[in-house]
């Protein structure tokens, strides 16, 4: 199989990490009265005053946790999880453009949509993935004991 | 596409595991192959057959609504 970029396996625990470094992160900055930029739309404060990096810190690191998580390599990754993953990513298409063309028509908040976008194809895409490694890991515990 | 390879699996006295470790896949993968829930590719398919020193249409075979 021919090799492609992908992260060390180690690194997804980085990128859990990170995703749960930023929930006390913006639960602090919004007890200190930061508001997220997405909230008065991107650029709106200027650059890296306090708001933008508020942004950076809490959105961009959430958004860098889950695509660590998202494309780490997993333990044996062979061509059978290599298909899973491009119908993960395709699924993980689908919903988001589905999501985006919705709240286009019916939301008028673009700030929350440009966030909306920003993590809908990564999380639904994790969530799909590794929905599928343990549908497959769940039928060969199943299977094993008939398994010499 | 069906296979045979739980049959010559068990000629050959090798179980899920080791199978998976001479062609370099994981064992949920000849798992799925086994249960014709996965078709593997051109290149797995071969390297599998010849494990089993078998021509690759012993191992692997069409079915009619291939």
């Amino acid at each position: 199989m021919k090799p492609y970029f992908l992260f060390p396996y180690w690194w997804r625990y980085l990128g859990w990490s990170l995703v749960v470094l930023h929930v006390p992160l913006s639960i602090l900055g919004r007890a200190h009265g930061m508001v997220s930029v997405m909230d008065n739309g991107p650029g709106s404060h200027g650059l890296f005053t306090g708001e933008h990096l508020f942004f950076i810190s809490t959105a961009l690191l959430m958004t860098a946790g889950l695509f660590l998580v998202a494309f780490a390599k997993e333990k044996i990754e062979d061509e059978q999880i290599w298909q899973v993953r491009l119908d993960s990513l395709r699924w993980a298409i689908y919903v988001n453009y589905l999501i985006l063309i919705t709240s286009l028509v019916f939301i008028e908040d673009v700030g929350h949509i440009l966030e909306l976008n920003l993590w809908v194809p990564l999380i639904f895409f994790i969530i799909r993935f590794r929905w599928v490694i343990f549908r497959l890991n769940r039928s060969l515990s199943r299977e094993g004991d008939h398994e010499k | 596409m069906k296979n045979n390879i739980r049959v010559e699996r068990a000629i050959k006295d090798i179980t899920q595991a080791e199978l998976a470790e001479q062609v370099g896949v994981s064992r949920q993968t000849i798992n799925t192959i086994e249960s014709n829930k996965y078709v593997p590719s051109t290149v797995l398919a071969l390297k599998i057959a010849r494990v089993f020193n078998k021509p690759f249409e012993q191992v692997f075979m069409l079915e009619d609504e291939d």
